[in-house]
């Protein structure tokens, strides 16, 4: 992606996020999974700290339009989104990046995913 | 699924081992390590049984074709859908000097081309051109189409055998499955997410981690412990096992009172709106309503179901649930490495709240993944120190028990038909 300065990235009212599109905006589960596996606790829960509370606004806004064809700053708000399932597990479940107690990396391909974004 | 049986007590049942007419001994554990067990796993299972490879929705038109791999029989596998709708396997090797044919894993093509010397074959497996053919000595074209694989298909899932002519049909080789799961409507059968990897462990402790829920709560306590066990049943004993040749129906517990976690907030905000559920299901509720209705899904019709383990011997598992299916695939590579395949099936999303949910329960899955990855490498290696000759198995662990058992006499057994009986 190419972050041009005179276009917004992001719908209004989500400039707040602007700044986590370079890192967690991705097109695929795959590249989602490796970015939380690969992220501090720190980028990680700054994140989550962010999207959580606008997550459901925004998914109110991303249901307007079509699932398969949305326009481009519907489509990265979407995909910041879906970042924010990864990092919960982390944030929630776990209290760190990884599963504890397992190997990094670990050799559990993710091979193909589900539309939109997977 | 019919009426709901509210009624639980696991306590107070005979045994499902003894039930099926199981023995109760320790069972052995040199076919987890053997090498010359393995060689003979290899010979007598892998290359006798009938093996499921996929689902018809992997070819979805004329033409469409697939490559998969028999990694214990260094098979690799072409299988297309030619002009008459006919499923066929074929072996991916050029009949001129051997090499492999396609390097693709799938996709349309109506002739495939070798790339080392271009001989070229219809996706029927007819050998329909040769460069430079006159150079040759008398080679006779119609001889020389891919060697065909015996194929079969049962419920839109695809079956390959390797013996040159099967000693049995695929429909005797099923025997009691075939009807037990007939009729089955997969929703998503077109959608799989699919996870692999390549495991420390021989197969079948693989296999076995996922067909008992005795280690869930312990191996598991954070992903999906609470889904399979509860103060009811607090080591996730199993509703109903049942043998079906050498197949078998596992049916496991679930925790009804299973409630959204409010500190889980992001799963929260998948299900606002929607009904809280299982983590192991995922999502659409009509599609799955009329899956989960079929007999065979949560068997004992039980409000405590959680989800079933159907084995299709040797090395497949189709899982249901109450969001849907999805399969297991344990391919062995050695007598202490085996390749994973996970195909998990998922109706596509119609809202981004449900393709939230979705990538939800990919990144649990992905979780849980990889906690039996450890544990299976951790068995292995203990399996392997020789210290131990048997495994104490419970009533729980009446999966491992029969499929161990099938695969024993599957080795033992001269003929199929004696396997079989």
């Amino acid at each position: 992606m190419t972050i041009n300065a005179t276009t917004k990235l992001l719908p209004e009212g989500y400039e707040a996020l602007e700044s986590f599109v370079p890192k967690w905006v991705k097109d695929t589960s795959a590249e989602r999974m490796t970015e939380r596996a690969t992220s501090t606790m720190a980028e990680i829960q700054t994140f989550y700290n962010a999207i959580l509370p606008l997550a459901d606004d925004a998914m109110a806004l991303i249901d307007n339009y079509p699932i398969d064809d949305m326009p481009d700053d519907i489509a990265c708000l979407c995909k910041l989104v879906l970042a924010l399932p990864q990092v919960a597990m982390a944030v929630e479940l776990h209290g760190q990046p990884r599963l504890p107690n397992t190997p990094y990396p670990h050799g559990i391909e993710l091979l193909r995913g589900t539309p939109p974004f997977g | 699924m019919n009426a709901k049986n509210p009624s639980i007590d696991l306590n107070n049942r005979g045994t499902l081992t003894e039930d099926a007419g199981l023995s109760t001994a320790p069972v052995p554990l040199e076919p987890y390590r053997s090498a010359s067990f393995y060689a003979q796993e290899v010979d007598r299972v892998f290359k006798r049984a009938w093996l499921l490879m996929a689902r018809v929705e992997e070819l979805p038109e004329i033409g469409s074709y697939i490559v998969k791999d028999i990694p214990p029989c260094k098979v690799s596998v072409l299988i297309t859908r030619s002009k008459n709708d006919k499923i066929q396997a074929f072996y991916n090797t050029c009949s001129h000097r051997g090499s492999k044919l396609t390097t693709e894993n799938q996709g349309k093509k109506g002739r495939f081309v070798c790339p080392y010397h271009q001989w070229t074959y219809s996706n029927e497996g007819d050998l329909i051109g040769i460069p430079d053919q006159a150079n040759f000595f008398d080679v006779d074209k119609k001889k020389c189409g891919l060697t065909p694989i015996a194929t079969d298909t049962w419920e839109g899932w695809i079956f390959v055998n390797l013996q040159p002519q099967p000693e049995v049909t695929l429909e005797r080789f099923l025997g009691p499955m075939k009807d037990y799961m007939a009729n089955f409507k997969y929703p998503g059968a077109d959608n799989p997410v699919v996870f692999k990897a390549k495991l420390d462990a021989n197969w079948k402790v693989v296999s076995d981690a996922f067909i008992e829920t005795y280690h869930i709560p312990c191996i598991h306590p954070q992903t999906i412990g609470t889904t399979f066990s509860s103060k009811l049943n607090p080591h996730a004993r199993l509703l109903d096992a049942r043998t079906l040749g050498p197949h078998q129906a596992v049916s496991m517990f679930g925790n009804a009172d299973y409630t959204l976690d409010p500190k889980n907030k992001a799963e929260m905000l998948g299900h606002s709106g929607g009904e809280a559920g299982s983590v192991i299901a995922a999502a659409n509720k009509e599609k799955a309503a009329e899956f989960i209705a079929h007999p065979a899904v949560n068997p004992t019709s039980s409000s405590y179901w959680s989800m079933d383990v159907n084995l299709i011997f040797p090395h497949i598992h189709i899982d249901c649930g109450p969001g849907g299916f999805w399969t297991h695939y344990f391919w062995p590579l050695s007598p202490n490495t085996s390749l994973y395949q996970g195909r998990f099936y998922m109706e596509p999303a119609t809202t981004i709240r449900g393709r939230f949910l979705q990538e939800m329960y990919i990144s649990r899955v992905a979780d849980v993944i990889l906690e039996d990855l450890v544990n299976v490498a951790r068995t292995q290696e203990g399996i392997d120190t020789g210290g131990k000759q048997f495994m104490q198995l419970q009533d729980s662990e009446f999966g491992i028990r029969h499929s161990t058992t099938q695969i024993i006499k599957w080795v033992e057994s001269d003929t199929v038909e004696d396997a079989l009986s």
